[in-house]
């Protein structure tokens, strides 16, 4: 019996029994089980599995553990563990004992940790990427190696603050493999450090340019300068190649701790480090003929998709080594970004900084609101955004200054003297718990605003009964609270009027959320062609009751402020500027327009030419409304909005009368109206600009379909998003 | 019989018989044609396409999901992959299942022309779904809501694990008829 060949093993040796973390007591024993094992093994041929009465098919499939190599005897790696890689002179210190070599072999260590950072960033694990540095992962080897090890710190540094800042914002569902760091040495003693350590590096080398530049032009050099390498002609080339490196990374460093600064208060010092980092990208890459050029290695055709500038294959790095060490791992095998598309990644990451450092910290909502859709026009990357998240929710306030419900009070055009007072006496109005709701679902909404625009749709479409639920709660109050308009005691007439607002602010906001999850879905292409009818019939009622909603809340905004006594009658001013309607509501209008003319478009090109058409054998369009509208319909945004309602809206749509009422021209006229109220707004402007082109091709095709139609057979049309990311265009095309 | 990669299989549609998935015998032809091999599989036919679906509820409603869709490179763009997922859609839709979903890349042009055709639409988008970078569609179909009746889905084979329902597209081998058995669903 195996046990007892152990325990006999055990005492006819002398030796002390095999050391065991789990103690042998009374009734436990130690038995070897190898040669069960081994005779299981043999016993079982290709593709079986074990089954037996507690051992079912699900259990034997769920136990399977495919490339995982703690569990997986068929993953052969090179070194199973990081010290066999060490001893087998795989992270050599120093690197060579030829210090060009040395020094060559540094800075491709430098350029493949650039390109595994963009591969973290880009949504890979730490674990294959930066940490697949055997250098990094024992740091403290480095240490007589001043350049190799300063170095490392500072990117060990980098990596723990742009993983706090994402973990923080806690909106990377869908990225989560960013954040692994099981088994990594991420936290140095001493990293705070890093910096001093770098630039003391710095401060060497520069000296060093400084001498081989003097040398060059014969003057008198300093005799305790040591140079870098031993090629003098190739001296001042690697130590730029150097400097560049070692500064981009000490003012990255400085842009994430500046931004890190609470209240924004780093910004405009953090635009100062972008700016300088954005010039030492520029070195860097000017570097890369030198480095190539030195070499010794034939130019090759694919040195794009190297991840040095040098194009040399970097030394001491092993993925492999962490994929035992690391859960929750099989790893699947990555490619590490090229280094010339790394650079690329910094450089838009540090724009998409900037936009971020250029904020002006606007106070309203509406503005905010505006800046994030803007800034996510540019798809900025996780670490961007999660940076934007985390400033512009800090603390529980917006840019960790300003309470989130003087920002609604704001937001829901609450003249200024009713703020701070009316609402401080009249807390119970709103009672506790709706008024923390509200705070809670604004927050929530910025949050959701800066992710990703998959992840941001699902999560807006989600949202919308939690604000259709505060909304009805809100309505309900108001009733119980104030049955009918009296004219009762001054401060019942000011809660009412708080309360009004903050109703049709709320009505507002959910509407422009259920717009937002409608745009999004051109964006993400969610909406195939034949489709696009449903939908602009649909973003054209939504859009009906957000200008509603907007124009209400400014219309009552400025009857509040009249009665408050701010106007003491009626001027002729004040007339035509109470009929006259608010720029924001005309804009909204011109998409309105533009909206309406689409679906009618595309209505009429179904009915008159049954094109765009998409028959199913499964199901009809009807399942297909259903299923896009479902989340709006559920909250009932808008009401009224079924799917039989859009079948009565186009079913008579014809290019004869479309022609006729040509919604097109309304939307071009009203761009034209509207563009000088934002000549102080460009980003709005420019929109304009494309609306007006949108409208101008559409109601050109819309003749020329009218006319030419039904006659030429060979008309194609499409539509496509050449002007605006949400209007088509149709583009009609002789096939 | 091989057919080369590079040329396209001259065929009529009379020639490919469909068949359901009727035991482990049928596996190593499946197992065939996901590691693209083009080995002759049996006595009579060539395996040349497969659907794999798994029929279920999730989340209270009874949702079928195509897992894997294979048919070889000579014999695309002949309707077989639609008529092997047809099939299993009817097959659902028969069974009073709710809706049927599956995954498919934003790149696959094929795919999506192929599902969209047949009622999907794109209800979201997943973000890098796949290691690659890859971003998915989850497409859905939604069945018409038949009148409110409780009946319970006909189910074959409760399995502890899932209901797996899997078509087989099988090229004839000239001459050579099909057993009445073998045809059977």
């Amino acid at each position: 019996m195996a046990d007892k060949a152990v325990s006999e093993e055990a005492s006819m040796d002398g030796q002390a029994p095999k050391p065991t973390s789990i103690p042998v007591t009374d009734n436990t024993v130690w038995a070897d089980a190898s040669p069960l094992l081994d005779a299981a093994c043999i016993g079982l041929r290709y593709g079986e599995l074990i089954h037996g009465d507690n051992f079912n098919l699900f259990a034997a499939m769920s136990a399977l553990e495919i490339m995982d190599p703690k569990m997986d005897s068929g993953i052969v790696c090179r070194y199973y563990s990081i010290d066999e890689a060490i001893e087998n002179g795989a992270a050599p210190v120093p690197i060579s004992l030829d210090s060009t070599i040395d020094v060559q072999c540094t800075i491709d260590i430098m350029d493949h940790l650039l390109a595994c950072e963009a591969a973290w960033h880009k949504g890979h694990s730490l674990a294959q990427t930066v940490f697949s540095c055997i250098y990094l992962l024992r740091l403290d080897r480095t240490a007589s190696h001043a350049l190799l090890h300063s170095y490392g710190r500072v990117i060990r540094a980098t990596c723990k603050a742009v993983l706090s800042v994402v973990s923080d914002a806690r909106t990377h569902e869908e990225e989560d493999l960013f954040t692994m760091t099981y088994g990594l040495p991420l936290n140095g003693d001493g990293d705070e450090k890093c910096l001093s350590m770098l630039n003391a590096v710095e401060e060497t080398i520069s000296r060093q340019l400084r001498a081989c530049k003097a040398t060059s032009s014969k003057r008198r050099v300093s005799e305790d300068l040591e140079p870098l390498q031993y090629n003098p002609n190739l001296e001042e080339g690697f130590c730029k190649a150097l400097l560049c490196r070692l500064r981009f990374r000490k003012h990255f460093f400085h842009v994430l701790t500046c931004m890190k600064r609470p209240q924004g208060r780093g910004l405009e010092l953090a635009r100062k480090h972008i700016a300088s980092c954005i010039s030492e990208l520029e070195f860097i890459l000017k570097s890369a003929e030198f480095l190539q050029s030195c070499s010794g290695e034939s130019c090759e055709d694919d040195i794009d998709d190297k991840t040095t500038a040098s194009g040399r294959e970097p030394i001491g790095f092993d993925a492999s080594l962490n994929s035992r060490l690391s859960a929750p791992t099989p790893p699947r095998a990555i490619k590490i970004l090229s280094w010339k598309k790394a650079v690329e990644y910094f450089v838009k990451l540090l724009h998409d900084l900037d936009v971020i450092c250029s904020y002006s910290l606007d106070p309203h909502l509406e503005n905010l609101l505006r800046f994030v859709v803007q800034f996510q026009k540019s798809q900025p990357d996780l670490v961007a955004r999660s940076h934007l998240q985390l400033l512009l929710v800090q603390d529980g306030k917006l840019y960790g200054r300003d309470p989130i419900f003087a920002v609604i009070t704001k937001a829901a055009a609450l003249p200024e003297a009713t703020k701070n007072h009316d609402i401080q006496k009249n807390e119970s109005i709103l009672q506790l718990g709706q008024c923390y709701y509200i705070l809670q679902l604004v927050m929530n909404l910025l949050k959701i605003l800066c992710t990703n625009a998959a992840w941001q749709r699902r999560k807006l479409g989600k949202i919308l009964q939690d604000w259709r639920v505060i909304y009805l709660q809100l309505e309900l109050a108001l009733r119980n609270e104030f049955g009918e308009v009296s004219s009762s005691s001054n401060d019942e007439n000011i809660c009412m009027k708080i309360f009004q607002h903050i109703l049709i602010w709320v009505e507002e906001q959910t509407y422009w959320i259920a717009c937002r999850f409608l745009m999004l879905g051109f964006e993400l292409e969610l909406y195939s062609a034949s489709e696009y009818c449903m939908v602009y019939w649909y973003s054209y009622a939504v859009l009906i009751k957000l200008a509603e909603k907007t124009h209400l809340k400014m219309a009552v905004s400025y009857d509040t402020a009249k009665r408050k006594g701010k106007k003491k009658r009626d001027s002729p001013k004040d007339l035509v500027r109470e009929s006259r309607i608010p720029p924001a509501v005309l804009f909204l209008q011109c998409y309105i327009c533009l909206a309406e003319g689409l679906t009618m478009m595309l209505a009429a090109l179904r009915n008159e030419f049954m094109i765009l058409q998409s028959p199913s054998p499964f199901n009809t369009e009807q399942e297909k409304f259903v299923q896009h509208f479902e989340l709006l319909q559920r909250a009932c945004i808008p009401d009224h909005a079924s799917y039989l309602s859009f079948k009565e809206s186009t079913t008579h749509a014809r290019f004869s009368t479309l022609v006729m009422y040509n919604y097109f021209k309304d939307a071009q006229r009203i761009a034209k109206e509207v563009k000088s109220s934002f000549s102080n707004d460009p980003d709005r402007l420019a929109e304009l600009r494309k609306l007006e082109q949108v409208a101008e091709h559409n109601s050109v095709a819309l003749n020329l379909i009218c006319r030419l139609g039904a006659l030429d057979p060979s008309l194609k049309v499409s539509f496509e998003f050449s002007h605006h990311p949400f209007f088509a265009t149709a583009v009609v095309r002789r096939s | 019989m091989e057919a080369s990669s590079e040329e396209k299989a001259e065929f009529e549609e009379a020639e490919i018989k469909y068949v359901s998935y009727e035991g482990e015998h049928h596996l190593p032809l499946i197992m065939s044609l996901v590691d693209q091999e083009l080995k002759q599989a049996f006595h009579k036919g060539k395996c040349v396409g497969t659907v794999v679906c798994k029929m279920g509820e999730h989340r209270n409603t009874f949702r079928g999901y195509i897992a894997m869709l294979v048919v070889i490179k000579p014999y695309r763009g002949r309707g077989i992959a639609t008529e092997l997922v047809t099939r299993s859609i009817r097959m659902m839709m028969e069974s009073d299942y709710e809706e049927v979903t599956l995954e498919a890349e934003v790149t696959n042009k094929g795919a999506l022309a192929l599902y969209g055709h047949l009622g999907f639409i794109r209800a979201k988008r997943l973000f890098h779904y796949y290691l690659n970078g890859v971003d998915v569609f989850r497409l859905k179909l939604l069945f018409p809501r038949q009148e409110l009746h409780y009946s319970v889905p006909v189910m074959t084979n409760r399995d502890e694990v899932m209901n797996m329902l899997i078509w087989i597209a099988l090229e004839e081998c000239s001459g050579l008829p099909y057993s009445e058995e073998r045809m059977s669903c």
